[in-house]
C-alpha cells in the first residue's frame, strides 16, 4: 500500500511542474542573456586614437596554460595614426579550439588590448575554423559584445586598498604625471621618469629596472602606447603598469618591485569597480607588487 | 568505535585470484563500462557474476588518464588554477581551492579575510551544486521506479542550473572558473549579487521537499536502498576513504570542522553524520549537508567582510612566482572528502612535483568489498552512492 501511496505522491509532485513556466528557452531563436563577465570569445581592442593597442609584449602568449596563442614580433615601425615609433605584433593567433578560457591572457595584458566577449564563435565544421586570426580578432571587437573584464580592471579589483597617506617628495610630480599621462606612463620605461624615484632615493634599484626595461621593449613605443590607456584607466593602474609590461625575462624581481617605489602616489577612484568591495581607493606604489616571494 | 562492525558480514579479501573462487570456470564475466552512463566518467569494472549474484569485482580505472600531474611540473604556479579545473569537474571550486591553499602556506602568504571568506561562500555553494548533481544522477542509477526515474534528475539539474548563474555572474565562467590565484581571488563579488544569491537559496530550499518526496522519503527508494552497500567505518577508514562515505559510516570527521581552514573557524558547521553504511545513509548525509549548506551560504553571506581580495603579491608579474624549495600538504573537505595537493618546490617557477589526493579514488577503492554478494542492478546504486568523479580519480 505504501508504494502506491508514494508513488502517486511522485506523480503528484511531478504534476504540479506541469503549472510552471518553462525553466529552458529555445536556444537558437532565443538566446539566454549571458552574465556581464561571461568569457565566451576573444577580441582585440584598437586604442582611441584608431591605433592598434596591442605591442605585441608576448605576455599573453607566456602565460597561457594551453599556449594557443601565437605572436609573430614585436616589430617596431612607425604608426599610421601618430606617426611615432613603436612596437607592434605583426601577427597574432588564438586557436579557439585548444583554449581554456582561464582569462589569464587578459589579465595580464598591460594594454588592455586582449578582452573576452560575451558571444561564442558560432559552431564550425572544421578545426580551422575555430583559429582566431588578427582580423578576426578585430573584427569582433565591433561585432561582439564585450565582456566586462580587461586587464586594468582585474587588476584594480585584486589590488589591496591601501591607506592613502601624505605623498613625500613626489607630490608634485605626482600632479605632472596625472596631467600628462605620456610621461608619467612608464616610470620604469621612459628614461626621464626615472627622476622621481632618484630623487626618492632607490635611483640605483630604479634605473637598473629601467635599463632592463629599456633593453627589452624599448623607450619609443612605451608612451604613446601608455598614453591613451591613460586616458581611460585611472591613475592607479598607470603606476602599476610598468611592472607589468617591463622585462620579458627579468633576471630578479626585486629591482622591478622597487621600481613604482618612486612613482607619486596618486588616489584615484576605481572606474570598473562595480563590486561590493570596499573600493581600493589608490595605488599601492610603494608596496613592491610583483616581488619574489 | 562503531557498533556495526558486528553487524557486517566477515570481511574476504576481494582480491583472491578468480581460480580460488571459480576453479570450475563457471562463473560469468561481464564488462560494466567503460562508458555505462552511472559511471560518471570512464571506468570499468570486471563482473563475475554468478547468476545474477557478483562474486568478485574489479574496477579498472585510468580511462581518463590525462597527465594532469606531470603536466602541471610543466607549467608555472599560476598557471596551475585553471588546470586543476578540470579534475573534479563536478565541483571545480574546491579543486582550485586545494591547490592555491598550498601554494599559499608553502610561500606564508596570508589570504584577506574577504577572499577567506568568499572561497568559503564558493565552497558552500559549490557543494550545493555538487550534492544536487549527485542526487539526480543517483536517482536515475536507481531507474524508473522514481517518477520516471529522470525527473529528479532533471529537478535536480534544474536547481544547479541556479548555482551555476551565480558562479556565472561573479568569474564569468558557468564551470572552470580560475577564480582563486596565490594569494587570494581574481574577481569580486559583483554589486546585487547577495540577492540573487538568496533567491536561488530559497528556491532551493523551497524545492528540496519535492526531491525527497521522490528520494528519502520514498518507499520505493528505500527499498532499493537500505542494507545495499554496507561500508563499515573501520574499513572506511582503512581504505581512506573521506567525506560523505564515511560520515555515512558512523564516523564523525569532517576537516572544515576539524581542521578549519577559509573562515570555517568563524562560521559553526554541523555535521552530519548517519550510522547505516549504507546507499540510504549517504543519502540521507548528502542531504542534510546540502540543508547545512544553504545555511552556510546564509551564513556567510551576512557576514562578508568588506575588504580586499587578494593579497596581491604574485598578480602583477604572474610567470616568475616561485616557491621556495621545501614541501606542503593541504587536504581541505570538498564535497566528496578531503581533498589534498602535495606540492614539491625545488625554487624554481614550476612544481618539481605536484600530487593530488582525490577523495574519489579511495571511496572507489571500496568497490570490490562492497560489491560480493550483491546483484548486478544494486552495483550500480552502489557505484552511484560513492559519488566517485572519475576526471579526479584518473586525472
Amino acid at each position: 500500500m505504501r508504494h502506491f501511496l508514494d508513488a502517486f505522491r511522485s506523480i503528484a509532485t511531478a504534476a504540479r511542474s506541469f503549472a510552471r513556466p518553462p525553466t529552458t528557452v529555445q536556444f537558437p531563436h532565443e538566446v539566454r542573456e549571458r552574465a556581464e563577465r561571461y568569457r565566451a570569445s576573444f577580441a582585440l581592442l584598437h586604442e582611441a586614437d584608431g591605433d592598434e593597442a596591442c605591442i605585441g609584449c608576448l605576455q599573453c602568449e607566456r602565460i597561457c596554460p594551453s599556449k594557443v596563442i601565437a605572436i609573430k614580433g614585436p616589430a617596431k615601425r612607425d604608426s599610421p595614426i601618430s606617426g611615432k615609433k613603436r612596437s607592434y605584433a605583426d601577427d597574432f593567433t588564438l586557436d579557439l579550439s585548444a583554449c581554456i578560457f582561464c582569462e589569464l591572457c587578459v589579465q595580464v595584458c598591460p594594454t588592455d588590448a586582449i578582452v573576452m566577449t560575451r558571444e561564442q564563435e558560432p559552431p564550425a565544421y572544421g578545426r580551422e575554423a575555430l583559429v582566431l586570426t588578427m582580423a578576426k580578432l578585430y573584427e569582433n571587437e565591433k561585432a561582439k559584445t564585450r565582456a566586462w573584464g580587461d586587464g586594468t580592471k582585474l587588476m584594480e579589483m585584486q589590488t589591496p586598498p591601501k591607506p592613502p597617506k601624505p605623498a613625500p617628495a613626489g607630490a608634485p610630480v605626482a600632479a605632472t604625471s596625472v596631467a600628462s599621462p605620456s610621461v608619467g606612463a612608464a616610470p620604469a620605461i621612459e628614461p626621464t621618469s626615472a627622476k622621481p624615484s632618484e630623487a626618492l632615493g632607490v635611483a640605483s634599484v630604479g634605473s637598473t629596472s629601467a635599463g632592463a626595461a629599456t633593453s627589452t621593449s624599448g623607450p619609443g613605443p612605451a608612451p604613446e602606447a601608455m598614453a591613451s590607456h591613460a586616458a581611460n584607466s585611472g591613475a592607479a593602474a598607470l603606476l602599476n603598469e610598468p611592472v607589468t609590461r617591463t622585462p620579458v625575462e627579468p633576471p630578479e624581481a626585486a629591482p622591478l618591485a622597487a621600481a613604482p617605489a618612486g612613482s607619486p602616489k596618486v588616489a584615484a577612484p576605481q572606474p570598473g569597480d562595480e563590486a561590493g568591495a570596499a573600493a581600493p581607493a589608490g595605488a599601492s606604489p610603494t608596496k613592491p607588487e610583483g616581488g619574489t616571494p | 568505535m562503531t557498533p556495526l562492525a558486528a553487524t557486517v558480514r566477515p570481511r574476504v579479501n576481494p582480491y583472491l585470484s578468480i581460480d580460488a573462487l571459480d576453479p570450475e570456470a563457471e562463473l560469468m564475466l561481464l564488462h560494466f563500462g567503460p562508458q555505462h552512463p552511472s559511471t560518471h566518467g570512464v571506468f570499468r569494472m570486471d563482473l563475475f557474476l554468478d547468476g545474477e549474484r557478483i562474486v568478485k569485482a574489479v574496477p579498472h580505472c585510468g580511462y581518463l588518464h590525462r597527465a594532469v600531474e606531470k603536466l602541471c611540473e610543466k607549467l608555472a604556479y599560476v598557471q596551475l588554477p585553471p588546470i586543476v579545473d578540470k579534475n573534479d569537474y563536478v565541483a571545480p571550486m574546491t579543486n582550485e581551492q586545494a591547490l592555491v591553499m598550498a601554494f599559499e602556506a608553502m610561500l606564508k602568504l596570508e589570504v584577506p579575510r574577504r577572499a577567506r571568506w568568499m572561497r568559503a561562500l564558493f565552497a558552500e555553494l559549490q557543494r550545493v551544486a555538487s550534492h544536487l548533481l549527485w542526487l539526480g544522477t543517483f536517482s536515475l542509477d536507481l531507474g524508473g521506479a522514481l517518477g520516471g526515474g529522470s525527473t529528479v534528475f532533471i529537478y535536480c539539474f534544474r536547481e544547479r542550473e541556479l548555482v551555476l548563474d551565480l558562479f556565472e555572474a561573479v568569474t564569468g565562467a558557468r564551470f572552470h572558473y580560475n577564480t582563486h590565484s596565490i594569494g587570494g581571488n581574481r574577481h569580486d563579488l559583483p554589486a546585487g549579487w547577495g540577492a540573487k544569491v538568496k533567491a536561488a537559496l530559497d528556491t532551493i530550499e523551497a524545492r528540496l521537499p519535492e526531491y525527497l518526496a521522490m528520494t528519502l522519503h520514498n518507499h520505493l527508494f528505500e527499498q532499493r536502498t537500505r542494507g545495499v552497500g554496507v561500508l563499515d567505518g573501520e574499513l572506511a577508514l582503512e581504505l581512506g576513504v573521506t567525506g560523505p562515505n564515511l560520515r555515512a559510516s558512523g564516523v564523525d570527521h569532517d576537516l572544515r570542522r576539524d581542521a578549519p581552514f577559509h573562515a570555517y573557524d568563524e562560521v559553526k558547521v554541523n555535521v552530519a553524520t548517519a550510522r547505516g553504511g549504507d546507499c540510504y545513509a549517504r543519502t540521507e548525509v548528502r542531504v542534510a549537508e546540502l540543508v547545512e549548506s544553504l545555511r552556510l551560504c546564509r551564513a556567510l553571506l551576512d557576514g562578508m567582510p568588506e575588504g580586499p581580495i587578494n593579497s596581491g603579491k604574485p598578480t602583477k608579474l604572474p610567470v616568475q612566482t616561485k616557491l621556495p624549495a621545501g614541501q606542503q600538504y593541504v587536504g581541505i573537505e570538498t564535497p566528496r572528502g578531503e581533498l589534498g595537493t602535495w606540492v614539491i618546490a625545488d625554487g624554481s617557477q614550476h612544481p618539481y612535483r605536484l600530487k593530488l589526493r582525490p577523495p574519489s579514488l579511495h571511496a572507489l577503492s571500496a568497490l570490490p568489498y562492497l560489491l560480493p554478494g550483491q546483484t548486478v542492478s544494486d552495483a550500480i546504486a552502489i557505484l552511484g552512492s560513492l559519488d566517485p568523479i572519475m576526471g579526479e580519480v584518473d586525472r
